[in-house]
């Protein structure tokens, strides 16, 4: 009498209909991209930035790198002695392995990657950049400055 | 005098029919809208909802995919029957809905009083059941004439599907028809209406073995997941592999038409069909006839749709059935519970005759 009311009642099929029924009232895994932003978490690494201002031209993140993507030039000696700022400070994001060695070397927390993540681009030439094009902009950044404290406190004023 | 003679003869049936058609081709468009997004729930995704607000003109997008399409017509195919299979999948299942009686008569304000059925006929399911069964057409059709040998296969396999589980699924509406004794849509839900008191008790309750059989002969029927061998949507090479554009998507629409009809006619035998439930429907006609006919056809496309809705969840939940196994449910299972369902019911409408038969020869 079990065995035949277990048989009319369809115990399995029950139970899978259950499970998508439960899987059809719970919350969606699928990420809104461009309607929701996603929650980066903490000290993730995304495309470089660097803080001319406070750049000595040292050239630790040149060595550091792996890849060697970083070129920094040095002003002239004169002009050196004056103001530490680099000539000119190449990079090619396109090399960069998102390693965080750069930002691990430099003394004055100058270089370091930022939450800017989405870098899609149509050429290879646009990963390429200046000193002109390397800082972004900084209002809209606010997570690096928590995460690396105060430039000036780490840089002693 | 003339118009009005011809208005009611002719006129107010195509209006109507214009009316249908139009309704149930957008119902049609949207089930298609509807399963993807739910199928998308079932599965912890969202489903489409990137064209226009929850993705609501998404099926007017497929549909202008489907119009721009080439349509190709293979080398080898019998082209006349070739375009004509996909003509006669979809027109069966928009033929059947003429019969199906959607709410109680509409009465204007002359008194005049409009039916909400296209042809409310006194043999309603002996049309509808003639009507779907030649919707195996299009498929052995279509597949025979592709000229090709997997869409034969695939059409061949359907066809014998479709065959046998039209056997299960007029014996489970039979039982209704005893139970109601009429094959008229509307007299079938008028007589749920009186069924056990007035208000409440469905043919679900009482028939619902022939509910059972009905919903998975229904299920195999119109191709859907378990029983989707006919087209195998993403592993087997189905009847339709040869057709693209817009003779694919009359296959595709007389597929989903065919549930929607397959909802309606199971709403209307064993839900109530236009009933409002809890409430003692004839009462309130007397009194308010508009506004009940405006609330069963509502009530009415509610159990619609929970009907499709089950549809999907099936669709959702459970794996294809081999080949076999399929014919084994159909010949082996099915038919001996609708046949022993409708003895059972017979039995039961007979007994007070029985009764009598034996009074009279004991007295």
């Amino acid at each position: 009498m079990q065995r035949f009311l277990r048989m009319i009642t369809f115990p399995e099929l029950r139970e899978g209909l259950g499970v998508t029924l439960k899987w059809f009232v719970r919350p969606k895994v699928t990420e809104v991209y461009p309607d929701r932003r996603p929650v980066l978490p903490y000290r993730t690494k995304h495309r470089l930035h660097v803080e001319i201002e406070t750049c000595i031209s040292c050239g630790q993140c040149e060595k550091a790198c792996p890849e060697g993507c970083i070129k920094v030039i040095k002003p002239p000696k004169e002009v050196f002695k004056e103001d530490k700022r680099p000539q000119e400070f190449f990079l090619s994001l396109d090399h960069c392995l998102y390693c965080g060695q750069c930002q691990d070397s430099c003394p004055t927390g100058s270089i370091h990657h930022s939450d800017e993540w989405e870098l899609a681009a149509y050429s290879f030439k646009e990963y390429l950049f200046d000193k002109e094009t390397l800082p972004y902009d900084l209002e809209k950044k606010r997570y690096r400055e928590n995460f690396w404290g105060n430039v000036e406190d780490k840089t002693g004023g | 005098m003339e118009f009005e003679v011809l208005m009611n003869t002719v006129g107010f049936p195509l209006i109507k029919i214009l009316i249908l058609l139009g309704v149930v081709l957008t119902c049609v468009a949207y089930t298609v809208y509807v399963e993807r997004r739910l199928l998308g729930f079932f599965q912890s995704r969202l489903g489409p909802n990137r064209v226009g607000p929850f993705g609501l003109v998404q099926p007017i997008a497929d549909g202008v995919k489907l119009f721009l399409k080439e349509d190709l017509v293979p080398l080898f195919a019998r082209r006349f029957i070739f375009k004509l299979a996909p003509i006669f999948a979809m027109a069966p299942a928009l033929v059947g809905f003429s019969i199906v009686t959607f709410a109680p008569n509409w009465v204007g304000a002359d008194g005049t009083e409009h039916s909400f059925v296209v042809a409310d006929v006194n043999i309603g399911i002996l049309f509808l059941l003639a009507i779907t069964s030649l919707g195996v057409f299009g498929i052995i059709l279509g597949g025979w004439s592709s000229g090709s040998k997997y869409p034969l296969f695939g059409s061949l396999r359907s066809a014998s599907q479709m065959l046998s589980y039209e056997i299960p699924l007029t014996l489970s509406v039979l039982a209704v028809i005893l139970m109601a004794g009429s094959f008229r849509l509307s007299d079938i839900t008028e007589a749920q209406q009186q069924f056990f008191g007035t208000r409440g008790l469905y043919y679900i309750v009482p028939l619902i073995l022939a509910f059972a059989v009905y919903l998975i002969s229904a299920v195999a029927e119109t191709n859907r997941t378990p029983f989707d061998l006919p087209e195998g949507e993403s592993e087997i090479i189905g009847f339709h592999t040869e057709y693209s554009g817009m003779r694919f998507a009359f296959f595709f629409m007389g597929e989903y038409a065919n549930i929607v009809l397959v909802s309606c006619v199971g709403t209307a035998l064993f839900l109530g069909g236009y009933d409002i439930p809890f409430v003692s429907d004839a009462a309130l006609y007397a009194s308010h006839p508009q506004l009940t006919s405006i609330l069963s056809l509502a009530s009415f496309a509610a159990k619609c749709s929970l009907f499709i809705f089950f549809y999907i969840w099936i669709r959702a939940t459970f794996p294809r059935y081999r080949y076999d196994h399929l014919l084994k449910i159909g010949w082996k299972v099915l038919l001996p519970i609708s046949l022993v369902n409708l003895l059972l019911v017979a039995a039961i409408k007979a007994w007070p005759h029985f009764q009598d038969w034996l009074g009279g020869a004991a007295g």
